[in-house]
């Protein structure tokens, strides 16, 4: 094997990693200010100018918090559950295009560890559900029935949202007539597939919420009614990594959507600066963190049985319709 | 604050001509300043059955004991009302102290549930007939029942206070520093608290064993277990510590019942050593966020036994105030509920930054923001400082009405919030006014009753208002009736700064020690959670006799096991939430 090929994933790898952890502790951060804005208040803005040394700051408290086992929890489940959750959110990212081929020294790299894998699409479903066993596990290993139910709750609550997101994924798949992200990237050169799919937009966005356990359908957590749902027994770096786990999956969640609906890192002036296409591929994902957050601040909770209602008898039917129409679209009219 | 007169005349005709068998068993309480009849133990249920069918008393607003002790008895007593209005039906029950013992009311009024049991628990009254007699404030191994006379507390040093040995030679001294820790804490036979588990969950499981055996009951052919959970001590929607034993049948309330005193101080008895002034800084504490309501309350009573009225620039001031409170109240409850349907305190934030202003009134006039300790037998402390009047008159006229509209149409309207509450947690009117709810709970359910309308105290006569309604009894109405009840308030304070009269705010010379003559009183207010009573008797003494307190976040819950059955978990803690408890006055 290329030897230079071998120092190119492992740079890629450690990039998107780091993307991910800085990612993780600042968007915490850009969660809490914008809360915070919200909701008249100011925010945390003492550490550091504007703040931003506050995640450091809870990354050092976490680490230095005693870690709390349950004595009649399964040691090792509980232990392996948060890192099951955790490594999903982190491989996630491997297939995504986060920018066109850029050439440095004659060597063109392609911005991705994996862009051009054929299945791609199919990878990030797969791997997406593993999450699911992490909850799960951790809500049943803790012993504790806060978090059973917790851990149920966010069981039946991800295999049903995980058809409509999948059903979501198939317009695009239609439309560029490839399961590979940078073929669908590169098929929305013209125009967004927002605009040509806007129902199966909205149906990805409300899954990959559900997906990822955000407000209005944080049903596993539910603060107020199972205080913190699957980890509740959960402390130090290991309750970390649940939040990590969460903010992770949010940051991959909105660059798919990024990919799939909104052009991915296509912008004006890519072809011939292929440098800008990650940074509009960074204004596009913030943006749609900024959405969910704001989701967030403002809404209340559904209630468990109408969200699993939601997704079965309305988001399910409308998302097999939306396949539908659009297969018989692309016939007639021809796909890209 | 009527009940405490006369009893009006023609009520006693009706009372006797109502039937023969009572003409000669039920006697007036002809004591000095005592008002209402004794019933004989054995005719009381006979008796309000009859008041209930018979004379339109369906509402029992409060029952207590007072432990007559230098006279050897005890006696119960009752106050029921008319949902229609007017005043108060007071009926006692006599019974030797060495063995109470009183049929329970239950059976007539539902409503009597937790406070017979409250009488039972810390008074040690009997109440033959009642399903669940069990401790609710204390807890279960406790010996003794605290509000009798003769029950000392671990570190007793004297009968009444104000001590006499606490400055003795200008230095503080304190009987703890005499009695080690725990020394005459009395545990009954053979108690071992390291061994000792609760009664109730043992019998939670036997229940649970008995209806595991059939097929689930949801009908299907399929196996279910019934967990049981318990939402609380330690849970961030009970607003404190409370408890809430649930059993579930996998996200269904299959039973429930609230479970508290966690936060219990034995407020009664310690009002009972206190001076009667002492008390006025206590009732803060009850319902922690209306403080201005609860002193009302307590002065009504302590005044009606005094036979004082306060001067009229005082009254205005009242009712200011406590409309102002009824405002933060309100305003912090819908935000809480809002919190607890999982909208993270956006709401409730919005709300909280209004009731600061209101705060800040607080802070100027009484010099405290949440304890604010402002009202005084036949006065207040102080007069409104210079400009407040201003504020308030921009506070009320133009800022609170604009943000309460905004509150409004964010929430109101919302879909999640729509499909959360519409529905759930249904309190019928028939249950709501037998289980003696009161405040928005009632009115949600349709009793348009209001003590400020039914029953005026104070100079509430002279306000326009409406008493809100309305008629499903959801959680989403009673979150209507709080939205326009601010509104309403707003209504009542605007005449407030239009009409408030310059004058004198105390009648007669501020005293540190009152004079109150014997006798006993009911002053009952409509706080912001519901009606709140104090039961005081005086025997002429510096400290009363008795001190009861008629909690409505207590009586309250008395329904909520009703509410939840059938729903779901996440909609227990809307329906708590709706209830609107305050810890501090439920566990008292």
């Amino acid at each position: 094997m290329d030897p230079a090929l071998l120092v190119e994933w492992l740079v890629k790898s450690g990039v998107i990693i780091f993307l991910i952890l800085t990612g993780f502790a600042y968007l915490t951060l850009f969660e809490r200010r914008v809360l915070a804005r919200i909701q008249v208040r100011i925010g945390p803005n003492r550490a550091g100018p504007l703040g931003l040394l506050q995640p450091l700051a809870d990354g050092i408290k976490l680490l230095f918090k005693e870690e709390v086992i349950p004595d009649k929890a399964d040691k090792v489940i509980f232990i392996l559950a948060p890192v099951l959750t955790v490594i999903p959110a982190f491989v996630l990212l491997a297939v995504i295009p986060l920018g066109p081929e850029i050439s440095i020294l004659g060597r063109s790299y392609s911005l991705s560890l994996a862009g051009d894998v054929n299945v791609g699409v199919l990878y990030l479903l797969a791997v997406a559900s593993i999450s699911v066993y992490g909850i799960v596990l951790a809500g049943w290993s803790s012993n504790n029935k806060y978090a059973l139910l917790g851990g149920l709750r966010s069981a039946a609550q991800m295999i049903s949202y995980e058809l409509v997101l999948g059903l979501a994924f198939i317009g695009p798949i239609l439309l560029a007539n490839s399961m590979s992200l940078k073929d669908i990237i590169q098929a929305q050169s013209r125009v967004w597939f927002i605009v040509l799919q806007p129902i199966g937009f909205l149906l990805f966005l409300v899954a990959s919420i559900a997906e990822v356990n955000r407000a209005p359908f944080d049903m596993p957590e539910a603060e107020q009614e199972l205080t913190a749902g699957y980890h509740v027994e959960y402390s130090g770096m290991k309750f970390a990594l649940f939040f990590m786990a969460e903010y992770g999956k949010m940051i991959v969640v909105s660059f798919i959507t990024a990919s799939l609906f909104l052009g991915g890192y296509l912008g004006p002036f890519v072809d011939k600066l292929p440098l800008l296409g990650p940074i509009y591929l960074l204004v596009k994902v913030t943006l749609i963190l900024f959405f969910m957050i704001w989701v967030r601040a403002t809404w209340p909770r559904i209630r468990y049985d109408r969200l699993m209602a939601l997704g079965w008898k309305v988001l399910l039917p409308i998302g097999l319709l939306n396949i539908i129409i659009t297969a018989i679209l692309v016939i007639l009219v021809g796909g890209y | 604050m009527t009940e405490n007169v006369e009893v009006p005349k023609e009520l006693d005709a009706t009372i006797q001509s109502m039937d023969n068998r009572f003409h000669d068993i039920v006697t007036l309480d002809d004591r000095k300043s005592y008002t209402g009849y004794l019933v004989p133990v054995e005719n009381l249920i006979d008796f309000a059955t009859s008041i209930r069918d018979d004379l339109g008393y369906d509402y029992l607003s409060s029952v207590t004991g007072v432990d007559y002790f230098p006279e050897e008895k005890m006696e119960v007593v009752y106050h029921a009302y008319k949902t229609s209005g007017g005043g108060a039906l007071v009926f006692k029950v006599q019974i030797p102290r060495e063995k109470p013992e009183v049929p329970s009311l239950i059976s007539v009024f539902p409503g009597s549930d937790f406070q017979e049991r409250e009488a039972w628990d810390l008074l040690g009254i009997r109440f033959s007939g009642h399903p669940n007699l069990t401790r609710i404030l204390m807890w279960e191994g406790f010996e003794g029942h605290p509000l009798r006379k003769d029950w000392k507390e671990p570190f007793f040093e004297e009968e009444k206070k104000p001590y006499k040995n606490r400055w003795p030679e200008g230095g503080v001294y304190r009987i703890e520093d005499e009695v080690p820790m725990g020394k005459n804490v009395k545990y009954p036979l053979g108690f071992d608290p390291q061994k000792w588990t609760p009664e109730e969950q043992t019998t939670f499981k036997e229940d649970m064993d008995s209806e595991a055996g059939d097929n689930g009951s949801n009908g299907s052919a399929m196996h279910t277990d019934q967990i049981v959970v318990n939402l609380g001590p330690q849970h961030p929607s009970t607003h404190g510590v409370f408890r809430m034993v649930a059993r579930l049948d996998g996200e269904t309330v299959v039973d429930l019942y609230p479970e508290m005193g966690y936060l219990h101080r034995n407020h009664e008895k310690i009002g009972e050593r206190n001076t009667y002034i002492m008390n006025m800084p206590y009732t803060d504490r009850l319902d922690y966020i209306s403080s201005m309501s609860n002193n009302l309350g307590y002065a009504l009573a302590v005044e009606s036994l005094m036979g004082i009225k306060p001067p009229e620039r005082t009254e205005y001031i009242r009712v200011m105030m406590v409309e102002l409170t009824r405002i933060v109240s309100h305003l912090w409850s819908i935000g809480f509920l809002l919190n607890d349907l999982g909208a993270f305190f956006t709401p409730a934030l919005y709300a909280i930054n209004e009731r600061e202003l209101i705060l800040d009134i607080f802070e100027a006039t009484a010099g405290s923001r949440m304890m604010c300790n402002y009202l005084r037998f036949g006065g207040i402390s102080r007069d409104l400082p210079d400009g407040i009047l201003e504020t308030v008159r921009e506070l009320v006229n133009e800022r609170l009405p604009r943000k309460i509209d905004e509150l409004d149409t964010y929430l109101t309207e919302n879909e999640i919030l729509r499909s959360r509450c519409i529905g759930v947690g249904v309190l019928s009117k028939e249950d709501a006014i037998a289980y003696s709810a009161a405040g928005p709970v009632l009115r949600a359910s349709g009793v348009s009753y209001d003590v400020r309308r039914a029953d005026p105290y104070s100079i509430y006569e002279r306000f326009e208002f409406d008493v809100v309604v309305r008629y499903n009894g959801d959680v989403y109405d009673r979150y209507l009736v709080r939205m326009e009840e601010i509104r309403q308030s707003l209504r009542i304070l605007h005449q407030v700064v239009r009409d408030i009269p310059e004058g004198e705010i105390q009648t007669g010379k501020a005293l540190y020690q009152v004079r109150v003559p014997a006798g006993e009183a009911y002053g009952r207010v409509e706080n912001p959670k519901g009606e709140l009573g104090f039961y005081v008797v005086s025997n002429g003494k510096p400290n009363p006799w008795r001190y009861h307190i008629r909690a409505p976040s207590f009586i309250n819950l008395t329904a909520l096991g009703k509410m939840c059955k059938g729903e779901k978990v996440a909609d227990v803690v809307a329906i708590l939430g709706s209830i609107d408890i305050v810890l501090g006055e439920t566990d008292r």
